[in-house]
């Protein structure tokens, strides 16, 4: 390691000599001068480009858009360019003054597409990559990034199921990858990969460039096996001396939706329930209309050979729950610099967020649906009063006031997200290119619980609990890449990149916990507990660090512009791999041509077919996993009359070494087909592709102390083993359309319409070896009287997450269940959880000044089971102590009267349409010299949604809490549903 | 310059299938390391590494969902019975209690994993220091025991050893397992203390082991040996240090470590220790409010209206059972619980009857006794102080009278448990029959994870009771679970699964 970056630190002066040698070099002959322009604005343009054509000679224009130059006898051509606008050639002839005017090419900034290390022109793009621009996100009150991509990539999924501010969206490219290792997309931001998605926010981001098979993700090695989001954050313009300042500002209004029915107090004491005499609406306690407000500022500007922007970006959204709220405040800085006629080229970047979150438990939704609807919020008596804080409580089973749960424990999460890159590149020669990157990744994460002394869900007399958390982690990257291209032959041009990466991650933390106080103190004088051991109490702290070495390679051919070929390499060697397997190689290979070059292809503008082959591989989720490494166990005590004085803990391995374990492997052939009609008037995509992941990583139950299938010859000495131990195989087919600029009448219409129709991914191999796993049942209802009973069966040869349980035949005249089987052993394949299809509708209509933009999307095809009536419809002996739910799925006639199983009866068709945001905006036209942009908008977030669904949000479930194996359970704890309206204003000026 | 660039290129592409040959050293920063356990061999370091073997027979056995809840529902002593929606929880512990279990359910994979935890310990542990000769005696004596809980529930299961090798070991019979612990035993007791370690296996607990085995050989291996249970069991009360406490409930107390009855005990401890949760498995949610428990109790295990009924009135093991109305810590102020079934006769005031309704599907919530036996100090949290006897005395004068009275000699018989009643405070037997001894035996032993065993010695586990219909002898044992065969696909199932 430390080798390596000598070797770099060497690479790097030997790139910098040569920066001085060329930037000294000199030559004899006349000077031509002139002044470039920009057309439209006849503003003079700094920074452009003016180079001899064939050499490495040129300059660049000053601050008045002039430049003067040497040209040698045998020069013939001056090429002068700029980013964003149409080169020009000129000949050079015996003319000493040029007077230019560029064209500004807004197709060439459009037609770039980041794919990893570099930019590629789309059109020779051979593998499946979707770029989206800030123009076609989703539009609306999102705090996280990938929120804008919401229904916008075929093949990407981002669900967040419920309406909490606080929680992540859950994002899928292609369905499930995984079983234990991260499923969620590589997020490389700015060129930083892994880069904390809270680094950014999303008023900052210019495009994202999603890199959706494997051959596009191999460049990235061992961490893009779930698929590659490139965020590419907004620029400074380097037209001098011109600075724009926008501002943009809304505000929101949430307001709860789709409630799950519940009986009246009326209806539940009919039904036999409990009447404790009054009348709460328990949900209406807990809920709020929130009131939320964003203000984004961005300064935008250049001068000489700088750009910059700055930006700071304030959100404060709370919750639909009360006590339920998250404030985020970003910071961001990118400067470029050109120097040495822009040959030297550096860019820095410094982002800087701090989210504060306050949380509440997130058992208040099911408590505030089914707990007694005749208690009241309160009681009076000494014994309510000091027991319970004045709150209204009794000791039942699983049967908690939901006020005093959100106002009796407090939860608080600061998150500082800090991020810091340098860029340096030169072109060594107008075919060679040197860069490197270094930047570092900072995350720091402290949270707090508190439970009040008068908390009846902690527990009776365990008077207040308190806890911190404190996790920080650190990556660092620094690459180094030379990049070289060239018109090899004639018409075959070529583009070769080369490069090494070295990244460390380093992690750290403690958490302490005490109980037993005498005061409500909150969580920060964890000193006044006097309880420092035993449940809800403890202290530990950890650490880690892990060391990821890359060299990398690619190679492009264009010949041309109807061939395209790609190839790329990565070397990966990871210091938490096994040691028998600690290098991964992953080649990817794509090719296509466009036929409309070869052929007349009538109305088609483009008709480019391409096929792709990749492997890409998955990091185990911790590094030390191969090692097996012990941890703490037991607290011993030597001296059973002392078992304070005399503790030890006693060492205990967490898992079995395993010198094999290695990075999850995919392999993915992707045959896609870019196409254009009408001559661009209607552009669009389709791929098929199929995917095969092999030794996927798991964490399987071994028989301790009996002999080891992993390290032949010594016994296993822990529970599990963390293994290669599957393999999925799964395809899919991905369409986009869009078509630009339809008219209707006076109204411009812009559909992009996208769909996705999965393969259920299927287990086609469980075990390894003589490892063997049987078969993965997880997903149990829960408490009350379903602890045991799990209901997605995960099974070799069959589809993951396929949920599995009686069928419900018929209700007896009573009400009773009929069902197909009693035991497991009876049990029949119920259906999927998992999706066969999404899609996402984009609109936009322009009329005027006005634009309307919406987005309708939704899934097909995945079961839910719902928790809610899994356990709260049924009239039995429950219904006494809990509320009933009353949805359209309910059988009422007769009601069921069984005690609550699992059956079919509560799973329901998750299918569903939703108009997820909508947008109406006006540009509002001033007449100022100053004012550029003055535009006025509202819209709303999920309208309305078509589901055959009656609990909170048919949105497919991916993961059961951090579960990938038990995909497709709405729990009780599912947050509420929020409808958001939103009103804003947007202002640029100079 | 040009040609620099090349061999840049060049050298990359080297290093590009040279990968290989980079070795990176993964940092362990707050893991402990093999290679730092064996630097750091303390006497203190072996101290805690056995007593975190014994710890392994600590953690699973109080609670809920293993061993102990499969014995013990599964005989006639206790029962899970489904209130409505609670313990329904798949049918599982209803099928424990009429004996329909089937192999999937967890409690059966819950106790193979437990009893082979003991198991692995200490093969672990004999593979660590194979040279300490008395420590290795201590942990194949403990693997012995670990192996009892396999016969006796499992019966034909493989035998693993600290020098087996080849992954997925098969099944042995149970005969194999039966010679294969006595040979433990034999071999190894002589090297083990004879101080009264309590916590840890002794020569005198040794010989308990030998004694259980013994006086179950003929249900293991069709051979009676009462009189090599009987030779053991004296070992033990003539040379042992061990006595009856006047005190029956002394036993079971909060802090029961210095009873001179128990021999062998898992020390649990609320914090250090924590696993043993009787009162969250057997009391009633408001039962939070009688001892001001930090957490509701679960309101599961109760005891059937007829093994209560074998205690008679003055019986001091009697209160064993709690029964009756139920109070607040003031002990005057009765329990409400407002969701009380319409249908119950007991009404919202909450009382512990002896008969319980129905074992499902709407048993009252408040109908049966439950276990009392263990001293629930107030305020207690979810783990309990109490440290949970495996082997005591009385059991060993219980298992004494049963070698007499087997071998014919009733008279000694009668001795020997008239000790035990005389110290319950109810009369001496003047004569004996198998039901009065295993009668004697279940009002003793109560709760403490014998009666299944117990049962089947007497023949009696078959039988109906209650809501239990006859069951089929292939019963005797459990299932091998599901998850076992499918990680070890040489392992055979019981005959009957």
């Amino acid at each position: 390691m430390r080798n390596y970056l000598l070797k770099k630190k060497a690479f790097l002066m030997i790139a910098t000599l040569m920066i001085i040698s060329m930037a000294t070099a000199n030559a004899q002959g006349r000077e031509v001068s002139g002044t470039i322009l920009d057309a439209t604005l006849k503003d003079p343009l700094p920074g452009v480009t003016v180079l001899i054509k064939g050499t490495t000679r040129g300059t660049t224009t000053d601050l008045d858009g002039q430049f003067r130059l040497n040209v040698q006898p045998g020069d013939e051509t001056l090429v002068i360019s700029f980013v964003g606008f149409t080169p020009q050639e000129l000949p050079i002839g015996n003319q000493s003054v040029f007077n230019v005017e560029l064209e500004e090419d807004i197709m060439s900034l459009q037609e770039s597409v980041v794919i990893g290390y570099g930019t590629q022109d789309k059109k020779e793009i051979t593998s499946a990559v979707a770029s989206v621009g800030s123009e076609q996100f989703n539009r609306g009150n999102f705090t996280n990034p990938t929120q804008l991509l919401q229904g916008k990539v075929a093949g990407l999924s981002v669900t967040r199921p419920g309406g909490n501010p606080n929680s992540q969206p859950t994002v899928r490219l292609r369905g499930i990858s995984s079983f234990g290792a991260t499923q969620s997309p590589l997020i490389v931001l700015d060129g930083v990969i892994g880069a904390s998605i809270d680094a950014v926010d999303p008023n900052d981001i210019e495009t994202f460039d999603v890199l959706k098979d494997a051959s596009a993700a191999a460049i990235y090695g061992t961490r893009g096996a779930a698929g590659v989001i490139l965020i590419t954050t907004k620029r400074g313009s380097s037209r001098k001396g011109v600075s724009n300042v926008t501002i943009n500002s809304f505000g929101s209004a949430d307001v709860a939706t789709n409630l799950i029915p519940i009986l009246s107090p009326e209806q539940f004491v009919e039904r036999g329930g409990v009447d404790y005499g009054s009348k709460t609406d328990w949900r209406d306690e807990i809920l709020q209309t929130a009131y939320n407000g964003t203000v984004n500022a961005s300064v935008t500007g250049g001068f000489e050979n700088t750009s910059y922007l700055a930006s700071v970006n304030y959100r404060n959204n709370d919750g639909i729950i009360k006590g339920t709220n998250r404030e985020t405040l970003n910071t961001r800085f990118n400067m470029n610099h050109g120097a040495l006629n822009n040959r030297l080229r550096m860019n820095l970047s410094l982002s800087y967020t701090d989210t504060e979150a306050q949380d509440v438990n997130s058992e208040a939704v099911r408590y505030a649906t089914v707990f007694n609807p005749t208690a009241p919020i309160r009681e009076s008596g000494e014994e309510a009063e000091r027991n319970f804080g004045g709150y209204f409580q009794r000791p039942l089973f699983d049967f908690y006031n939901p006020v005093a749960l959100i106002n009796q424990q407090k939860f608080t999460t600061e998150v500082r997200a800090a991020l810091y890159s340098y860029r340096v590149e030169y072109d060594i020669s107008d075919k060679i290119t040197v860069a490197s990157q270094f930047s570092q990744d900072k995350l720091t994460v402290l949270s707090t619980q508190f439970f009040s002394r008068q908390d009846f869900q902690t527990g009776f007399g365990r008077s207040g609990q308190a806890g911190q958390n404190m996790f920080d982690r650190t990556q660092s990257i620094w690459n180094g890449t030379i990049r070289f291209e060239d018109e090899i032959f004639d018409r075959m041009n070529f583009t070769f990149l080369l490069g090494g990466e070295t990244q460390t991650f380093a992690e750290r933390g403690m958490n302490a916990s005490t109980a037993r106080f005498l005061f409500d103190l909150g969580p920060n004088n964890l000193g006044a507990g006097g309880l420092r051991f035993g449940p809800g109490t403890g202290m530990d702290s950890f650490a880690s660090r892990a060391v990821l070495n890359s060299f990398f390679g690619r190679a492009n051919f264009n010949y041309s512009n109807t061939y395209f070929l790609s190839a790329s390499l990565r070397a990966e060697t990871y210091s938490g791999f096994g040691r028998d397997n600690q290098t991964g190689y992953f080649p990817a290979v794509s090719a296509g041509a466009d036929f409309t070059q070869i052929f007349d292809m009538g109305i088609f503008s483009q008709f480019k077919p391409r096929a792709s082959f990749g492997i890409v591989g998955q990091l185990p989720p911790s590094p030390t996993l191969a090692l097996g490494i012990f941890g703490n166990g037991n607290r011993i005590p030597l001296n059973p009359d002392d078992p304070i004085g005399s503790v030890f803990v006693g060492p205990r391995r967490l898992s079995n070494p395993n010198p094999q374990l290695q990075w999850e492997t995919t392999q993915e052939f992707t045959v896609g087909l870019d196409y254009g009609l009408f001559n661009g008037r209607v552009t669009g995509q389709m791929d098929y592709y199929q995917r095969n992941i092999s030794d996927l990583i798991f964490n399987v139950t071994v028989g301790r102390g009996f002999p080891s299938a992993v390290e032949p010859g010594r016994p296993y000495t822990a529970d599990n083993v963390w293994a290669n131990v599957a393999s999925l195989s799964s395809a899919g087919f991905e369409f986009l359309a869009t078509v630009n600029d339809v008219k209707l009448g006076p109204v411009s219409w812009s559909p992009t319409l996208n769909f996705t129709i999965y393969k259920r991914t299927r287990i086609s191999d469980l075990g390894a070896g003589s490892l063997s796993i049987g078969e993965i049942r997880q997903g149990v209802p829960g408490s009350p009287g379903q602890n045991d009973n799990p209901m997605i069966w995960n099974r070799e040869g069959e589809r993951i997450g396929d949920f599995y349980g009686p069928r419900l035949l018929g209700l007896t005249d009573g009400g009773e269940y009929i069902l197909s089987g009693e035991t497991p052993g009876e049990f029949e394949r119920l259906g999927s959880a998992l999706p066969t299809g999404d899609f996402g509708f984009s609109n936009t209509f322009v009329y005027g000044n006005w634009d309307l933009n919406f987005l309708l999307r939704g899934s097909w095809g995945h079961l839910i089971y719902n928790s809610f009536r899994g356990f709260y419809e049924n009239a039995d002996g429950a219904s006494l102590t809990w509320n009933s739910v009353l949805t359209k799925n309910t059988p009422t006639a007769p009601l069921v009267t069984s005690t609550p199983s699992f059956s079919d009866l509560y799973l329901e068709r998750g299918d569903f349409a939703r108009l997820d945001n909508l947008q109406i905006g006006y540009n509002i036209p001033t007449g100022s010299a100053s004012i550029n942009n003055l535009r006025v908008y509202g819209g709303v977030q999920n309208l309305f949604t078509i589901t055959q669904f009656s609990g909170v949000d048919p949105e497919v479930r991916w993961q059961d809490g951090d579960n990938p194996l038990a995909p497709g359970i709405e729990r009780r704890n599912t947050y509420f549903l929020p409808r958001i309206w939103t009103m804003g204003l947007t202002l640029t000026f100079k | 310059m040009l040609r620099s660039i090349k061999s840049l290129c060049v050298g990359g592409l080297v290093a590009l299938t040279m990968g290989s040959c980079w070795e990176l050293e993964q940092d362990v920063l707050s893991g402990i390391t093999q290679e730092q356990l064996d630097a750091n061999v303390t006497p203190e370091l072996i101290e805690v590494l056995k007593q975190s073997a014994y710890s392994a027979v600590v953690g699973n056995w109080g609670g809920h969902g293993g061993l102990y809840s499969a014995i013990e529902v599964s005989s006639d002593e206790l029962s899970i019975p489904q209130k409505g929606a609670d313990w329904e929880d798949g049918g599982i512990w209803l099928r424990a209690h009429r004996h329909a279990w089937i192999n999937t359910d967890g409690p059966y994979n819950g106790a193979w994993q437990y009893a082979f935890g003991v198991v692995a310990e200490a093969n672990l542990l004999i593979i660590q220091f194979p040279d300490l000769e008395e420590l290795v005696a201590e942990l194949k004596v403990l693997r012995a025991l670990g192996y009892l809980w396999l016969i006796d529930n499992f019966g034909n299961v493989p035998i693993v050893v600290e020098t087996d090798v080849a992954p997925n070991p098969p099944t042995n019979s149970r005969a194999e397992v039966f010679a294969f612990i006595e040979s433990s035993i034999l071999e190894n007791a002589d090297l083990l203390t004879r101080n009264n370690t309590r916590t840890n296996l002794n020569y005198w607990t040794a010989h308990m082991i030998l004694a259980k085995l013994y006086l179950n050989a003929e249900v293991y291996i069709g051979q009676p040996r009462w009189a090599e249970a009987k030779a053991a069991l004296d070992v033990i009360i003539n040379e042992g240090p061990y006595s009856l406490a006047p005190n029956f409930f002394a036993n079971f107390a909060n802090s029961n470590s210095n009873s001179p009855e128990n021999m062998f005990t898992l020390p649990y401890d609320a914090n250090n220790a924590g696993g043993f949760n009787i009162h969250q498995m057997t009391f009633h949610y408001s039962t939070q409010q009688t001892f001001e428990l930090q957490e509701q109790p679960w309101n599961g295990y109760a005891a059937l209206e007829e093994f209560y009924n074998s205690y008679e009135d003055g019986d001091v093991r009697k209160n064993s059972l709690r029964e009756g109305p139920q109070f607040r810590s003031d002990g005057v102020t009765p329990i409400i619980d407002a969701s009380a079934e319409a249908g119950d006769p007991d009404g919202p005031e909450i009382n512990f009857t002896p008969n319980i309704n129905e074992l499902a599907p709407n048993a009252f919530r408040q109908a049966g006794t439950r276990v009392n036996k263990f001293e629930i100090p107030l305020g207690s949290g979810p783990n309990l102080n109490n440290d949970f006897p495996i082997f005591r005395f009385a059991d060993v004068l219980l298992m004494r009278a049963e070698a007499s009275w087997r071998l014919g000699e009733t008279a000694e018989a009668l001795s020997f448990v008239n000790q035990v009643r005389e110290r319950a405070n109810v009369a001496p037997l003047t004569s004996i029959d198998a039901d009065v001894l295993l009668a004697e035996r279940g009002r003793e032993m109560f709760a403490e994870g014998h009666r299944r065993s117990d049962l089947i010695r007497f023949g009696r586990f078959n039988d109906a009771w209650w809501e239990k219909s006859p069951s089929e002898p292939f019963r005797n044992l459990f299932p091998v679970p599901e998850a076992q065969l499918l990680a070890n696909p040489n392992l055979t199932q019981n005959p009957g699964y």
